[in-house]
């Protein structure tokens, strides 16, 4: 072929992702790029403001609240999937009757909507009724409902709930990450006598290394921006304790009025707030592949 | 190779095209609104529609009257002689975000339901069509009065017309109460925290607590509750003073203080804080909630969706001190459908819209107590609807339509968070007022030098003479 006709092929196959890219991506972010300097309600007049939406921004406290909150439920996520699903992968790796069964079960939170989780979860541990606090009360562990959804302990119960939705996603890269280690290593480490934990830490963990580093990656980013079960189950309440950024984002373009009155959405305070978030994110996300690039060197 | 990927990249293209054809008609009825929240959908005649038939696409967010509404539509599509159909859609949640999704994406209905509080941002929107040359003289002598400015009229135009309203009441189980040892329903907000404890010490052993609110969406909770506490005891129920022109919040403080006293009481179900207003009702026809304030739309929930066997009722909501000095507010009254003004059938539209505005149906509407008529001609003479607790709901002496106040976005947590995070971890009050007031003048100020917003301070406004 020559290179003009692989030139036109490859363009051909690029085209598709290069248009939708541009039309689904390009496109909005200039449009919030252009925005975050205006005043905006999605009607009427747009106002040029020049930076006063970030002067808004740097005082507002619910905003740095919301990325506060942010950081909570990402690491609690992250420090309870990241563990149990690279468990339940290194068990389900090896000889166990029912694995794949069991890996089918595990893995089955992750094609069930959020939406639908998050309603399951809510009527589980609502302090009313939920299951939890009567089963406790039945075994008069407790004398009072527990305020799982309150403000004490909500932001704990999301975790819970955001982790329960993603360790089977998480448990299948590790299970493709394991599967691709030689097991000439684990029984040569067998035959010079490392037990199950020597051959973890010294073969498993080591091996993992550039999937972990890329399976961390996604962990982090999903973490930072996921608000769909936290919508669902508190709105960001009660009174703002799990409000992470990306739902205080949406409440700014898409204000849950409920049956109240209606509140204006604000275009353009809401595009300097998605700015912001965005940068947040890229720029966690960037110290965490820079600090943990030494993971990619599998020995 | 090349002409594998040609092909490949055709079948891409068609497939695309024809999705995005059968998605191009906002008339198509396999056509789904902007967001999936549609809960049904209902149409008469199934028959494929003709090249001379107008399909007319009409949204609502009222879920209490749909089987009625449907029986309404269906006889319509079923005897116009015009080959007009009418295709319903009732949504749950976030009904102002589909129709902005709508609007923005060209897949706008042809008729909406409107409700007085968000009428007048369709307006400045630009979805609505104004109606006044489809006036005739018949129908300006039914509603004329009954149209109210900033509530049917904007900027001379009208736009919508009056149907029914929705009373406010505190909604009581009456059981609950005679157990407890109270004779009556609270007359003023002391007596509501009283009451509200008593019920609570007596019940909470079976999990029975004396008052609840669906505080999942505060500003929605104290709109159902403050807002018809405030009306009665003589001010505005969402913190505007219509005698300075400005927003006000010192009276709803007063009111929150006692909501406050109810939480610290232990008096409050647990878990209230993520309550919906469905949980709520569904606890309290479970017989676990001794009173909460809501609309008129009660009693048909509590005869269709949460059927209950307990004895309720509807009393007036308390006032401050017990004395009532003003009228308690008709809410979403004065509008029912408007016309987008984006649909290209407005006179098939108006035809529907003005057969659902004829006696007969705006009667059996209120008959059957979905809501409670304020055109004058039909409340003179339509039966009180036979509906268990509709007696406590009805329009009497202390109830009246009230100016519209106006609506703001401002800066920072909205009145309903800021007060009900008061309730829950306390905090300087007088600090949140000021901080309120301030806020909410500033945006009100930036409204009206946008011109989205209009305000004339009425120094001898009289809420006693509504």
């Amino acid at each position: 072929m020559t290179r003009w006709g692989k030139w036109r092929e490859n363009s051909l196959f690029l085209l598709p992702s290069v248009a939708l890219t541009l039309a689904l991506g390009i496109y909005p972010l200039a449009w919030v790029l252009r925005y975050m300097f205006y005043e905006y309600a999605g009607y009427g007049q747009e106002t040029f403001i020049g930076l006063d939406n970030f002067e808004r921004l740097w005082r507002d406290d619910d905003f740095w609240a919301s990325v506060r909150n942010t950081f909570v439920f990402a690491g609690g996520k992250l420090l309870l999937t990241i563990p149990v699903s690279l468990l339940l992968a290194v068990i389900l790796n090896g000889k166990l009757r029912g694995k794949h069964v069991l890996r089918a079960v595990f893995f089955m939170p992750t094609v069930i909507s959020t939406a639908v989780i998050a309603v399951v979860f809510y009527i589980i541990f609502n302090s009313y009724n939920g299951m939890i606090n009567q089963l406790l009360l039945t075994n008069g562990a407790i004398a009072e409902p527990i305020a799982w959804l309150g403000p004490k302990f909500a932001m704990l119960t999301v975790i819970i709930v955001a982790a329960w939705g993603a360790i089977g996603n998480y448990m299948l890269l590790f299970l493709a990450g394991l599967q691709s280690i030689p097991h000439d290593l684990y029984e040569s480490a067998s035959i010079d006598g490392a037990g199950p934990a020597r051959r973890f830490w010294s073969i498993t963990v080591p091996m993992l290394g550039p999937v972990m580093q890329i399976i961390i990656m996604l962990a982090i980013i999903a973490s930072l921006k996921g608000y769909e079960s936290i919508m669902v189950m508190t709105e960001g309440g009660p009174i703002g304790k799990t409000e992470v950024m990306y739902l205080y984002l949406y409440k700014l373009l898409f204000p849950i009025a409920g049956s109240g009155t209606p509140v204006d959405q604000q275009f353009g305070y809401g595009s300097a707030v998605g700015f912001a978030t965005a940068l947040i994110v890229g720029v966690i996300t960037a110290a965490y592949y820079y600090m943990s690039r030494k993971m990619n060197k599998v020995y | 190779m090349w002409k594998k990927a040609l092909g490949i990249g055709l079948v891409t293209v068609m497939a695309a095209s024809t999705a995005a054809c059968g998605n191009s008609n906002s008339n198509d009825k396999e056509s789904a609104p902007a967001t999936s929240t549609a809960s049904a959908t209902t149409s008469a005649s199934p028959s494929a529609p003709s090249g001379e038939k107008k399909v007319i696409a009409y949204w609502t967010d009222d879920r209490h009257d749909q089987e009625y509404i449907k029986q309404v539509i269906d006889e319509f599509n079923a005897n116009n002689t015009d080959n007009i159909e009418v295709e319903l859609t009732v949504l749950s949640e976030n009904y102002n975000q589909s129709v902005d999704i709508a609007f923005s994406s060209n897949q706008a209905p042809d008729l909406l339901r409107l409700k007085s509080a968000n009428t007048g941002t369709f307006v400045k929107k630009g979805y609505l069509a104004p109606l006044d040359e489809y006036m005739t003289d018949e129908l300006k002598a039914k509603f004329s009065s009954v149209i109210l400015n900033d509530v049917n009229v904007f900027g001379g135009k009208l736009y919508s017309l009056p149907n029914s309203g929705l009373t406010l009441r505190l909604v009581y189980n009456k059981d609950l109460f005679q157990q407890a040892g109270i004779a009556n329903p609270p007359k003023s907000l002391q007596e509501m925290v009283d009451d509200a404890k008593k019920i609570t010490e007596m019940g909470k052993k079976d999990g029975v607590y004396g008052f609840a609110l669906n505080f999942k969406n505060p500003k929605s909770a104290f709109e159902r509750s403050v807002r018809e506490i405030l009306s009665l005891s003589g001010y505005q129920g969402l913190g505007f003073d219509f005698k300075t022109g400005q927003f006000d919040f010192g009276p709803y403080s007063q009111v929150i203080e006692y909501f406050k006293q109810m939480q610290d009481d232990g008096s409050i179900i647990p878990g209230a804080e993520t309550l919906d207003i469905d949980p709520m009702r569904a606890q309290f026809a479970a017989g676990k909630i001794g009173m909460y304030l809501s609309f008129s739309t009660e009693p048909g929930v509590y005869k269709d969706q949460f059927p209950t066997t307990i004895n309720w009722g509807g009393a007036l909501a308390p006032t401050l001190d017990g004395q009532i000095k003003g009228t308690s507010e008709i809410v979403s009254a004065g509008t029912w459908l408007g016309i987008s003004d984006k649909s290209k059938n407005k006179d098939a539209a108006w035809k529907f819209m003005e057969y659902m505005h004829q006696d007969s149906i705006l009667t059996a509407y209120h008959e059957k107590g979905f809501g409670i008529s304020v055109v004058p001609s039909i409340a003179a003479k339509a039966k009180q609807p036979d509906i268990a607790g509709m007696e406590g709901f009805l329009v009497g002496e202390n109830d009246s339509l009230w100016p519209a106040a106006p609506s703001v976005t401002p800066e920072g947590a909205n009145y309903g968070d800021a007060f009900f995070k008061y309730v829950l971890s306390g905090g300087n009050l007088q600090d949140i007022t000021a901080d309120l007031n301030a806020r909410y003048n500033d945006a009100l100020s930036k409204a009206v030098a946008k011109g989205d917003v209009t305000v004339t301070p009425d120094p001898a406004f009289d809420p006693g003479k509504l």
